[in-house]
């Protein structure tokens, strides 16, 4: 991995958040709402109206509207919200955080099954244990989020009442508490990412099983044991951080439906609150901030996947 | 003499869908303390599964259906998942085909010696770097302990064979098994390879079973040499009676399909107007990119003619560029410098027009891709035939000229063997009526009795029509029994152009003479 | 054609994917008639019916059949994730396509954006166009067909550069053929194989993407029997009756699963190296 490479992969990232910039603006400014009319309301004067466009440049072109839209917003100012008159800007990143939170434990548990079991089904190849497992991450993959969170919630927390329904408490405030609501929509967010990452750990463990070197170490006369975790083990589980990387973007898909079902007040919730009620600053804010979140994301498992395997050279 | 390893009456059966196969029948092998077996046999013969069945690795499918597979007193058979391990790698060493899938790619070199030396000779890990290092140097590497340091992608092909064999060694086992340890080196690095074992096994007294598909080459290294055909041996003896008085037909077979330069296979001469030149062509791949240095030019400045009905041998190793010069003339990649066809001079691939596309044909090295798996025989033959002024009826004739059933033109890619993908590779090549056909490495992938044929087919269409060949190979051998002229490349650079009979002259460019040092005529 | 079915029917998941999606399609084609009642029909008295003999599946929180709704929702959401997934791969096809033939920096260029564009979620995308664009069945379908552009259009470009690397491609332009035919005659073969393929599977993500939209109130507007609406609506009777909920999320993940099935099944048919 040289400077130059890591120059480029900078680059790039600053590069997609502009084009993303663009995109977003462009998509936004269709928006057949009239921002000023969103702001007073239907019966607002005609005076008014047009004071509030002039104040708020609607009547300059497009490109005047978009350069100061990104130069205010490079400068972490995304305007008000149009429903509560706050600044976005905090109020996204706030949200961030607690979505961030989400991704994160959903990660970390996802990791925790899908390693395990993809591991499980590839040494049992072709075994009953292996066919179960792939006809259970084929269901996996196949049950949108909106319906794992709705049995969830039937199952757990009104018929069983083990957990929580809904509801967001902060870490800092009661830390129990706080996991015990982030329970349900962890749990619902990893099953796709599980059922997807075990079949990739799966496949690439069989990959590595099948290559000249395992059966070169195996030929050596190294116990089983020794192959399997010196040998298989890295090969098998490099890939799947670029696997993990590219699903982060399915995650933060997932994140917009949990959070609106367990009534979490993350990004994704905000998005969704400020798509119904119109309010522009804060979906550019809310759209912006979440590709960014994965375009860096994507650039550290690049660098991680750099820095981990030495047989690529980046130049 | 006691037998090292005794191979008795062995007979393995892969169970597939359609029943049983048998891939061993009835194998014996005996080898002596300190003896070199040479196993020769074809794709399919069955020589790998043999290695599997002695190393005990055989695949889930397999069924042993007979025979005995001694390690001295020991019975490999009945041996336990335990004692299979204390077999493998201490009394049984392996060498592999392709160092660079054999080893693993994110552990470090000294790591993959080390780890034989502490499981099986229980040494702790500052005696395994010693004991590692010695086994490194033993194999005439240079500075072995900064070796150890490296990762397997920043080793030679050279460098990293010799590690495998340094592993296999440093147990000092009775018994190495080498499957084919030179087919993927380039031929310099494996004749210094070969040369490494002859020494080795001098201080060592190693018995070996050699594998290999080079009759020629095992004629070389083994004490005696077995010839397997479809899981039989047909011939057993030294190298020089199997070479010189083979008693079965297909071993027969075999030996005259060696190729051994003093055996020409061509004596007429080619005319003397230029059919193909290339005038200092260049070829580049890739461009300058922020922060990249530019590529280095993948073949710089190669003049060189072609006459008419001319064979010209293109040699060198891979990387050389002899492909990017087939590629350049063919207009595939584009080129710096020109290239001078009919009396004209293109100096970009734009510039070849239909006349020069039909009279210039390529040929690739691998058929299964060379021919579009979604098109049946007659298709792909059809193509030339309607673009360069031909009918659809000669596609018969087309085939029957490279010896295939009429029936084919109904056939897909996929229902053919390698070598008859091959033919149709040439029959699609022909039906252009080509004045020169470039063939780059077309018998690389084949066995060698199927390459004998194809050059042979090479040699009949070329009476039949005067084809000149540009041949690029990495086999000097052949290319000395067919060509004309040879030409050497090194590193993208033309070094020697002389005529075929002449290429061990004093004179030859020093490289030239190590290649020809590196391709020795096998015995006999 | 007729062999590729044979080798599509051979392979388990092709089975019973190909049966599965037969099935769907009979929905899809005479659900409203088959249905045993009408599935607006509203019905007071039997609200939260459980299931039985009057309503094999329950009856809703209207007292409408569930069964029957599930039946004619089939068409609501089926061809609709149909279109989409395949607006979405023809989009993609020709800006893959174009890039891999355009090659070097038209290529790179095509690309950087194809990946920036990626850098924005699927579903984020689809409800931003869709918030433009207004809520609605045809607008999600759009919708989702833009956010479907740029991965089909990854996946087409690499297929069809692998391909263009082929020697037969080489072969052909060695020996002049037309640029139209090499692309046409000698590429699309094997380069609509895996996008297909691709396709096939993408669908069943379509149906679930197609379904998020319509739960989050984005997508089908009410009283429409389209599935993710009818499980969105049925939430809050959860306590009274889950199978207002189960059915309607069952029917999402089987049609899901049949597309899957058949994309696996067509992986195995297509590859003509399979058999000797």
């Amino acid at each position: 991995m040289s400077a130059g490479w890591l120059i480029r992969r900078l680059l790039l990232v600053v590069y997609t958040v502009l084009v993303v910039s663009v995109l977003v603006f462009a998509i936004t400014q269709v928006l057949p709402a009239d921002a000023a009319v969103t702001l007073l309301g239907e019966n607002a004067t005609p005076e008014a109206l047009a004071a509030v466009r002039d104040r708020l440049g609607l009547n300059d072109p497009v490109w005047l509207q978009y350069w100061r839209w990104l130069t205010h917003a490079v400068a972490g100012d995304f305007g008000l919200s149009m429903r509560t008159g706050q600044p976005v800007a905090p109020m996204m990143l706030v949200a961030l955080s607690r979505s961030l939170l989400l991704a994160l434990l959903s990660i970390l548990l996802m990791l925790a099954i899908a390693v395990p079991l993809g591991l499980w089904a590839a040494l049992r190849q072709g075994r009953a244990a292996d066919l179960l497992t792939g006809l259970v991450s084929y269901i996996g993959v196949s049950v949108p989020e909106f319906v794992t969170a709705t049995v969830l919630l039937m199952l757990l927390a009104d018929w069983l009442q083990w957990l929580p329904a809904t509801g967001y408490v902060p870490p800092s405030e009661d830390l129990w508490d706080s996991l015990a609501h982030l329970a349900l929509p962890v749990i619902t967010v990893s099953v796709i990412m599980v059922a997807h990452v075990s079949r990739m750990v799966r496949s690439e463990t069989i990959d590595v099983l099948h290559s000249d070197y395992i059966r070169a170490a195996r030929l050596k006369g190294l116990p089983e044991r020794a192959v399997l975790l010196h040998h298989t083990l890295r090969n098998a589980l490099l890939p799947v951080i670029t696997i993990v990387a590219l699903d982060v973007g399915y995650l933060l898909g997932g994140i917009i439906v949990v959070e609106e079902i367990f009534a979490i007040p993350g990004i994704g919730r905000q998005l969704i609150v400020a798509i119904t009620a119109r309010d522009l600053p804060a979906i550019q804010a809310g759209a912006l901030i979440m590709a960014m979140t994965y375009a860096i994301v994507s650039t550290l498992a690049d660098i991680a996947y750099a820095l981990l395997d030495r047989r690529i050279r980046y130049d | 003499m006691s037998a090292v390893l005794s191979v008795e009456a062995y007979s393995l059966d892969y169970r597939l869908r359609q029943g049983t196969a048998r891939v061993l029948d009835g194998v014996n092998i005996t080898i002596g303390r300190g003896e070199v077996v040479g196993l020769v046999g074809e794709s399919g013969s069955g020589k790998s599964s043999l290695a599997w069945a002695i190393m005990r690795h055989l695949p889930r499918n397999a069924v042993e259906a007979g025979g005995a597979l001694r390690l001295g007193g020991l019975d490999l058979r009945g041996l336990d998942a335990a004692g299979v391990q204390a077999v493998r790698g201490r009394r049984i060493g392996m060498v592999f085909q392709d160092p660079s899938t054999a080893l693993n790619p994110t552990l470090r070199l000294g790591e993959q010696v080390m780890e034989v030396l502490i499981r099986h000779r229980g040494l702790t890990r500052p005696e395994a770097r010693d004991a590692a290092e010695a086994a490194l140097t033993e194999v005439e590497l240079r500075d072995p302990a900064a070796l150890m340091r490296r990762y397997p992608h920043e080793a030679s092909g050279g460098e990293k064979q010799r590690v495998v064999i340094a592993t296999a060694f440093a147990t000092q086992p009775e018994l190495i098994l080498f499957d084919e340890p030179t087919t993927a080196l380039d031929v310099i690095t494996g004749a210094r390879i070969l040369e490494l074992f002859a020494r080795l096994r001098e201080h060592t007294g190693v018995a070996a079973l050699y594998i290999s598909h080079d009759l020629g080459l095992v004629s070389r290294v083994a004490d005696r040499v077995s010839v397997l055909r479809r899981g039989r041996i047909v011939e057993e003896g030294t190298p020089a009676q199997v070479f010189r008085a083979p008693a079965h037909d297909y071993t027969r077979g075999l030996v005259a399909a060696v190729p051994r330069p003093e055996r020409r296979l061509v004596a007429d001469a080619p005319g003397s107007a230029t059919v193909l030149a290339a005038d200092a062509l260049s070829v580049r791949y890739g461009r300058r990119r922020l922060f990249r240095p530019p590529p280095p030019p993948a073949t710089e400045a190669v003049t060189l003619a072609v006459r008419e009905g001319e064979i010209l041998g293109v040699v060198g190793e891979s990387g050389s560029g002899k492909s990017s010069l087939a590629r350049g003339l063919t207009g595939l990649a584009s080129f710096g410098g020109a290239v001078q066809a009919a009396g004209r001079r293109l100096d970009r691939p734009g510039a070849m027009d239909r006349a020069y596309r039909r009279a210039v044909q390529i040929v690739f090295q691998h058929p299964d891709s060379s021919l579009n798996p979604r098109m049946r025989i007659g298709e792909i033959l059809s193509r030339p035939l309607r673009l360069h002024g031909g009918a659809t009826t000669e596609i018969p004739a087309l085939l029957e000229q490279v010896r295939l059933p009429p029936d084919y033109a109904r056939k897909y890619p996929h229902q053919l063997s390698g070598g008859e993908k091959q033919r149709v590779a040439i029959a699609r090549a022909f039906a252009a009526r080509p004045s020169i056909v470039i063939c780059d490495e077309i018998t690389a992938s084949l066995d060698v009795s199927v390459q004998a044929q194809v050059i042979e087919l090479l040699l009949a269409l070329r009476r039949q029509h005067g084809t000149a060949y540009l041949f690029i190979t990495h086999d000097l051998n052949l290319i000395r029994q067919i060509a004309h002229r040879i030409a050497v490349m090194q590193r993208g650079r033309l070094v020697d152009l002389r005529e075929a009979a002449a290429i061990d002259a004093p004179d030859a460019h020093p490289y030239t003479r190590a290649l020809i040092a590196a391709s020795p005529t096998p015995v006999g | 054609m007729t062999d590729l079915l044979r080798r599509l029917l051979r392979t388990p998941q092709g089975a019973i994917g190909s049966a599965l999606l037969l099935l769907l399609l009979l929905l899809c084609i005479a659900g409203p008639a088959l249905a045993p009642r009408d599935p607006e029909a509203i019905d007071f008295l039997g609200r939260f019916r459980p299931p039985g003999a009057e309503n094999w599946l329950g009856a809703d929180q209207l007292g409408r059949d569930v069964l029957s709704r599930l039946m004619t929702g089939a068409r609501a959401t089926i061809p609709l994730a149909l279109l989409a997934t395949l607006l979405g791969t023809l989009a993609g096809a020709v800006i893959g396509t174009l890039s891999a033939y355009l090659g070097g920096r038209w290529d790179e260029a095509i690309m950087r954006n194809i990946d920036a564009v990626m850098a924005i979620p699927g579903l984020l995308l689809a409800l931003l166009l869709v918030s433009s664009l207004g809520k609605g069945s045809l607008n999600a379908t759009l919708a989702i067909a833009v956010a479907f552009t740029p991965g089909m259009a990854r996946v087409t470009r690499s297929v069809a550069l692998n391909v263009r690397a082929q020697d037969y491609v080489k072969a052909a332009l060695a020996r002049g053929e037309g640029s139209l035919f090499i692309v046409l005659r000698e590429m699309l073969p094997n380069v609509v194989g895996p996008v297909v393929v691709e396709t096939t599977i993408r669908v069943a993500f379509a149906v679930m993407l197609f379904a998020t939209m319509s739960f989050l109130g984005l997508g089908a507007q009410p009283p429409a029997p389209e599935w993710g609406l009818m499980v969105a609506e049925a939430r809050r009777f959860v306590h009274q009756a889950p199978w207002i909920i189960l059915a309607p999320a069952l029917a999402i993940a089987v049609t899901a699963i049949a597309f899957n099935l058949l994309g696996d099944g067509l992986r195995d048919a297509l590859n003509p190296r399979d058999e000797r």
